[in-house]
């Protein structure tokens, strides 16, 4: 650390209050059912508010051809309908007792993020248990609701260029494991995925054991473990489901992708095959990834936007996931660079950080980023059951969670070059290169 | 993959924050400090995490202000803030601020502009020298400027790909016209390629100015360590020169009849529009009423836009409507997209909801959205940054900490008859303008229906 910045350091911490750090790992309070169901409790009663997180270890990393996007599809479908509650009842009633939710699909995992005032809680346990295993399926509210996912494809991929590009790239990279597609799925699956098939996988993955509830906020924890067993106590634990074994074969060679589509910029995407989220490689190459990429400091921000002005923007580096996916260089290319160029000036930083790895200011920037970025994630009650959830999908358990900070701080600036030097490499390379039809305007 | 976008539902169109859909059951009084340079500042300690977060509001120094010549220049100007100091270069103010994993940035809304700070607490008093030397001393260096005004002009370019993003742009230019509200935050290539850097500066000697300028402070801090840290740094920001004047931005009253603009995009596969039509003022009385109103019209998922659009026909993964306000007005704006040859059964039951909407709400759905809104406001007030930001915007407008008290009590009194009037006066029936970016050979046939269509190419320069 240069002497100069320790200086300020040391005469500013002089300044800070320490805080009081409310949330540490004992605050998290563990159950688990016969049933298998994982609950984690954090009480937070700073508003009268509560969020309640059920996530599932499903995601596309579940799904095979035919069935792609049907994890994402089941997701919508959660709110249409069970015998107990119709279709629609489930937001009518929730946002008529003052609640709001949302929810999300992964490679990984999807979640099912309520949040309401303290005093819904019963009401949304009970809907939220109903729904783990009561869907309906309307067949008429399915065909309505297939076409609601037709128009966020269209939206999120075909309207979007570098979303197109994206799901090339990831379909060019990966060629064996099921992160070869987008969790959208390709839009002729979308359009024939049939209802039984549907069923089938509903009933495989949306069982107790498949699944951990956390309730964070403004609760009282004795009640709510009542509540939580009276809905759920009595919903069985389905068979353990199908384990992922595809494993990724190793890349042999270089590849490119090349999209022709109409657009006045073009677009660049470089993919690298990276480890695992659970992989002791992570964190030395997510530390490389904040050095390249977090930040207008970072090297490529500088070189491409800054320095050579080539592209707009740049963003990417690792993504946390349970087997091992990609490692993202995302460039908006301005309008008529030389995107040969573009990829040159990638490609001589990467060779910099392999053969002389990152310095002990970036090291310390990168810790800095890490710790900030925690706290800055636990500043809301949905953050932190968030944070928690993630935790629980991706290790296995929450405590990672509190751990993660320790692990980034022991990574030694060797490991970060070994890192570059093992992953960032031309047979391990997948370049996306979206080219406006018909020359640039 | 989201089952839905929520910020759909807060369009930020305008570029400043309007909220009724903020704010905790309670907000605490903050303390008041005045600094050294007469510059007030709120103060809320809150020890939780090892966290603070300020809030700047420099008032007159937004898009709203900007000369017509200068459309873009409030924000390239708060852009070049971050650029250079007089002892420091672009890369080191950025290496400084990334190094400390904190996050700072100066922008410009519509009425101010805007400076965010934010870090661990450790880091703090270090983030708020960097901050006030790009706020007091920026270099303003040539080819820092010719940099943020290439990126923008390649960014014009660039930004007509994304239908989405585009049909906000074409919408704010169609709604507001000439009206200084109707500055894209970009600019236009016309206004970027006359902009010189002595225009910039000259932007930021006349609004850029401490006067006015409100701050407010949240997070593990102590009283006497905000003082002592802010006095010696934008404490220390002197006026220079007597302040000119500013004129007010003048009101806007809005359309009068249709204004219905298409954009031909040849590649779309899907047809994007946004309505627009005038709302209210922010503060105005009927705030509670509208917000009501609009929760049940197209501000949250079970509204009647989205069961309609969405729930029932799977016309559309998103739709939704919103109020945007400022000091002497306000806009109303529903928008959506669907299918190329879905538009036009899309548009007409859009036309249907407005004009059932304005016939008023059943009193059981008057009572759930009361209590979506009461139920929904404690978290928007959770955080540091979002009190921080109550307390400066409160004090701005004048609205005075039980604002948002007051604000709850209001929805809690909403009737049915006084949803009703809030329906009648804001949903539009003949004052409106509708823009559409789609693939004209494929939905100009069914626009027709709505009236006579100014169309244009997304190629075409501008906006």
């Amino acid at each position: 650390m240069p002497k100069k910045i320790a200086a300020i350091t040391a005469a500013i911490m002089s300044l800070a209050v320490l805080a009081s750090a409310q949330f540490r790992k004992e605050d998290v309070k563990v159950n688990k059912l016969d049933n298998g169901l994982k609950i984690l409790f954090l009480e937070d009663h700073d508003i009268p508010n509560v969020a309640l997180y059920t996530f599932f270890r499903v995601g596309s990393r579940n799904e095979r051809p035919g069935l792609t996007g049907v994890s994402h599809f089941i997701e919508h479908m959660m709110f249409n309908g069970t015998p107990k509650f119709g279709p629609g009842e489930f937001d009518r009633r929730m946002e008529f007792a003052g609640g709001a939710n949302n929810a999300f699909t992964s490679d990984d995992m999807t979640g099912y993020t309520d949040w309401f005032p303290a005093a819904a809680l019963e009401s949304m346990i009970e809907m939220e248990s109903d729904r783990m295993q009561g869907l309906l399926l309307d067949p008429q509210v399915l065909e309505s609701e297939r076409g609601v996912i037709a128009s966020e494809r269209r939206m999120g991929v075909e309207n979007n260029n570098d979303a197109i590009l994206s799901e090339n790239v990831r379909a060019t990279a990966i060629m064996a494991h099921p992160y070869h597609w987008d969790v959208i799925g390709w839009m002729s699956d979308i359009l024939s995925w049939k209802r039984d098939e549907i069923m089938a996988y509903y009933k495989t993955f949306y069982a107790p054991n498949n699944a951990v509830l956390i309730l964070v906020g403004d609760f009282d924890p004795v009640r709510a473990l009542e509540l939580i067993r009276a809905s759920y106590a009595a919903i069985p634990a389905g068979p353990p489901p199908p384990v992922v074994s595809t494993v990724e074969p190793p890349q042999m060679g270089p590849k490119e992708v090349i999209v022709r589509k109409e657009a006045q910029a073009p677009s660049f995407l470089m993919v690298f095959h990276a480890p695992s989220g659970a992989s002791p490689d992570f964190p030395p190459l997510a530390i490389l990834d904040l050095v390249l990429l977090n930040g207008e400091s970072s090297r490529l921000y500088k070189r491409l936007v800054r320095d050579e002005q080539l592209a707009l923007d740049v963003s990417g580096g690792t993504q946390e996931s349970i087997d091992p996916l990609l490692f993202f260089i995302e460039a908006k290319p301005r309008p008529g660079v030389d995107l040969v160029k573009l990829e040159a000036v990638i490609l001589e930083e990467i060779e910099k950080a392999k053969t002389g790895g990152i310095t002990e200011q970036e090291f310390q920037k990168a810790q800095n980023a890490i710790k900030s970025g925690f706290f800055f994630g636990m500043q809301s009650i949905n953050g932190k059951a968030g944070q928690l959830g993630q935790s629980e999908i991706l290790h296995g358990s929450y405590e990672y969670l509190f751990s993660e900070m320790d692990l980034y701080a022991k990574v030694t600036l060797d490991q970060v070059k070994a890192m570059a030097a093992k992953y960032l490499t031309e047979n391990n390379r997948t370049v996306g290169k979206l080219i406006p039809e018909g020359g640039q305007k | 993959m989201n089952r839905h976008l929520r910020t759909l539902f807060i369009v930020l169109l305008l570029g400043a924050l309007t909220l009724p859909a903020a704010a905790a059951n309670r907000l605490p009084a903050p303390e008041k400090l005045t600094l050294k340079n007469g510059v007030t500042v709120y103060f809320l300690k809150n020890a939780e995490l090892p966290l603070v977060s300020l809030r700047m509001w420099i008032p007159g120094a937004g898009l709203g202000n900007e000369p017509a010549a200068l459309e873009g220049a409030a924000n390239l100007t708060a852009d070049l803030l971050m650029k250079g100091t007089a002892t420091m270069s672009a890369e080191a103010v950025a290496e400084a601020v990334d190094f400390l994993g904190a996050r700072l940035d100066i922008s410009a809304g519509d009425e101010f502009a805007g400076l965010t700070a934010e870090s661990l607490a450790e880091h703090f008093p270090r983030l708020m020298a960097i901050a006030a030397d790009c706020l007091m001393h920026p270099a303003f260096k040539p080819d820092e400027f010719e940099k943020e005004r290439k990126t923008r002009l390649d960014g014009l370019k660039a930004v007509k790909d994304s239908p989405g993003a585009a049909v906000r742009s074409y919408f704010t230019k169609a709604y507001f016209g000439s009206h200084p509200l109707g500055h894209l935050a970009n600019g236009t290539e016309a206004s970027l390629q006359a902009m010189t850097l002595p225009d910039i500066q000259g932007y930021y000697r006349k609004f850029y100015r401490p006067e006015k300028s409100i701050a407010a402070v949240v997070g593990a801090i102590e009283k006497p360590a905000v003082l002592d840290l802010l006095n010696s740094t934008i404490g220390q920001w002197k006026a220079q020169g007597a302040a000119t004047p500013t004129a007010p931005i003048p009101p806007y009253a809005g359309p009068k009849g249709k204004k219905l603009i298409l954009i031909d995009k040849p590649d779309a596969t899907q047809a994007y529009w946004i309505l627009g039509a005038p709302g209210y003022k922010l503060g105005d009385p009927i705030t509670p009423q509208a917000s009501v109103m609009n929760t049940l019209f197209g501000g949250r998922f079970t509204s009647w836009l989205n069961t309609e659009l969405r729930i029932k026909r799977g016309l559309t993964y998103g739709v939704g409507s919103s109020f945007q306000t400022w000091r002497t007005g306000g806009v109303f704006m529903a928008n959506s997209y669907t299918k190329n040859d879905k538009i036009g059964e899309m548009l007409d039951i859009v036309f249907d909801l407005l004009k059932k909407g304005r016939g008023g709400f059943a009193p059981e759905e008057i009572e759930s959205a009361r209590n979506y809104l009461l139920g929904q406001f404690p978290p928007t007030l959770e955080t540091n940054a979002s009190k921080a930001t109550a307390y400066v915007r409160l004090a701005y407008y004048g609205l005075g900490f039980d604002y948002y008290e007051k604000y709850l009590a209001g929805i809690q009194s909403v009737t049915g008859d006084s949803a009703k009037a809030a329906a009648a006066k804001l949903l539009p029936a003949d004052d409106f303008v509708l823009v559409v970016v789609g693939k004209s050979a494929e939905i100009k046939a069914q626009l027709a229906k709505y009236g006579t269509w100014t169309e244009r190419k997304i190629t075409d320069p501008g906006f």
